[in-house]
């Protein structure tokens, strides 16, 4: 495969890109990111959550029916990022992010999504600034951990990672259904940092797969067993967890996807880019009804420990080339 | 138009002893209400109480004065909440002889 994932991306817009970029670079909100041609969705919290809404699982009307996975997968936020030491953080502008909450119990992971279709196949793009926190603690989390010196708090280690993925279907075929999804690792199943980039390697247990008994632990959205999950090459990054779980800082994200070749293209993280054509992207043997033409992206968090959780989104751009 | 915005802060769930809700932040809303939704509530002499609770920073928590009515039975609650600051969440309590509640409580946020 030749060129660069960036290649692609510059190359598969009109001819009027020029125009689009110098008009996303005047507009103070928008030229801190970097759309493909056709701007899907714009989703500044600083006015709402834009669609951005609580993932449930499939149920007859009976919740009952909920597998335990997609059971309690907390609602978003509109958070001031306010704590209790400074107060008020707020956000990139404005004073609203969004956030997503775990609650305090190990691998509780908290999921938000929203729902759209497309309408041709091609390069998808999803843009965010975001920060990511465990809660304050006091002392007693603490027991046993790496010390506090003045630089090092042990929160950094109460934080599990966060994960960007999306839930395409092309038709009711088999084989049309597909996952990708992108993990920040930051401690692993143990607590351990690991601090690197994965993709997965299992399938997502659907609601349909597990009422049939897939044998799934139930504790992860995306794969049944801890052990489906690799590390992207050159996909080791530290970010900037600032010190103590009361300072955020905003970093920016953009992943590329291709609807066409049904794989990841790129994902950008600050300086870090990773090529990410040649990961693998697993599809369903089985076909699925009414989801022609799914196009859900997601967030979500997931807590290796005993502590809340938290992913903030400052602001969101949802792009594509058609 | 004014925003408005519906949390499921607890979905069908199951408890047996006294619980306190998850945080949730409010900041953007002038006025909530609570519903409380319950499917089933088992036990000699069950209830269940609901404190509207208080917090600067999501962490450390005081009541805020309003309360439901004790509930005894399977039905629908709600109570009206202002001048919340930026965080709500409820304390509740379950009384009687192993009392059991399955529920729903949402949060209705508008500004």
């Amino acid at each position: 495969m030749t060129g660069s994932p960036g290649e692609l991306r510059y190359c598969a817009g009109s001819s009027d890109r020029g125009l689009r970029v110098a008009l996303a670079n005047a507009d103070i909100r928008l030229s801190r990111f970097n759309p493909l041609p056709r701007i899907l969705a714009f989703d500044d919290f600083d006015d709402g959550l834009h669609g951005w809404c609580e993932l449930v699982g499939n149920h007859n009307g009976d919740l009952n029916e909920l597998q335990p996975v997609f059971s309690d997968m907390r609602p978003a936020q509109l958070s001031t990022c306010t704590f209790f030491d400074l107060g008020t953080h707020g956000a990139v502008d404005g004073t609203y992010s969004m956030k997503l909450a775990t609650r305090p119990r190990k691998f509780h992971q908290a999921v938000a999504i929203k729902r759209l279709t497309s309408a041709a196949d091609g390069l998808v793009q999803f843009e965010a600034w975001f920060t990511y926190k465990a809660e304050q603690t006091f002392g007693s989390q603490d027991a046993g951990a790496r010390a506090w010196d003045g630089n090092y708090h042990p929160s950094e280690a109460h934080f599990g990672s966060f994960t960007l993925w999306n839930d395409i279907c092309e038709g009711t075929e088999p084989r049309d259904r597909y996952h990708a999804a992108l993990r920040y690792e930051n401690t692993n199943e143990e607590g351990e940092f690991t601090q690197r980039w994965l993709y997965k390697t299992g399938l997502h247990p659907t609601t349909r797969m597990l009422r049939e008994g897939f044998d799934s632990n139930q504790n992860d959205v995306h794969v049944a067993k801890p052990d489906m999950w690799a590390p992207i090459p050159g996909g080791d990054q530290q970010l900037c967890f600032n010190e103590v779980p009361t300072k955020v800082n905003w970093h920016y994200l953009r992943w590329l996807f291709d609807l066409s070749t049904r794989r990841n293209t790129e994902l950008q993280v600050n300086d870090l880019t990773m090529d990410l054509r040649e990961i693998p992207v697993l599809r369903f043997e089985e076909g699925y009804w009414g989801i022609s033409r799914l196009l859900n992206l997601c967030m979500d968090v997931r807590t290796t420990s005993n502590v809340r959780n938290f992913l903030y989104l400052d602001s969101v751009v949802i792009s594509a080339d058609w | 138009m004014r925003h408005s915005f519906t949390a499921v802060i607890e979905k069908n769930a199951t408890f047996q002893e006294d619980f306190e809700t998850e945080p949730y932040e409010c900041a953007w809303a002038s006025e909530a209400r609570w519903f409380i939704h319950v499917a089933e509530l088992t036990g000699s002499g069950a209830s269940l109480s609901a404190r509207v609770q208080v917090s600067p920073d999501g962490l450390f928590w005081c009541d805020e004065g309003a309360a439901f009515e004790p509930i005894s039975g399977p039905g629908m609650y709600s109570l009206a909440v202002r001048d919340f600051g930026g965080w709500l969440r409820l304390d509740c309590g379950l009384d009687g002889e192993e009392p059991k509640v399955r529920l729903m409580i949402y949060l209705v946020l508008k500004e």
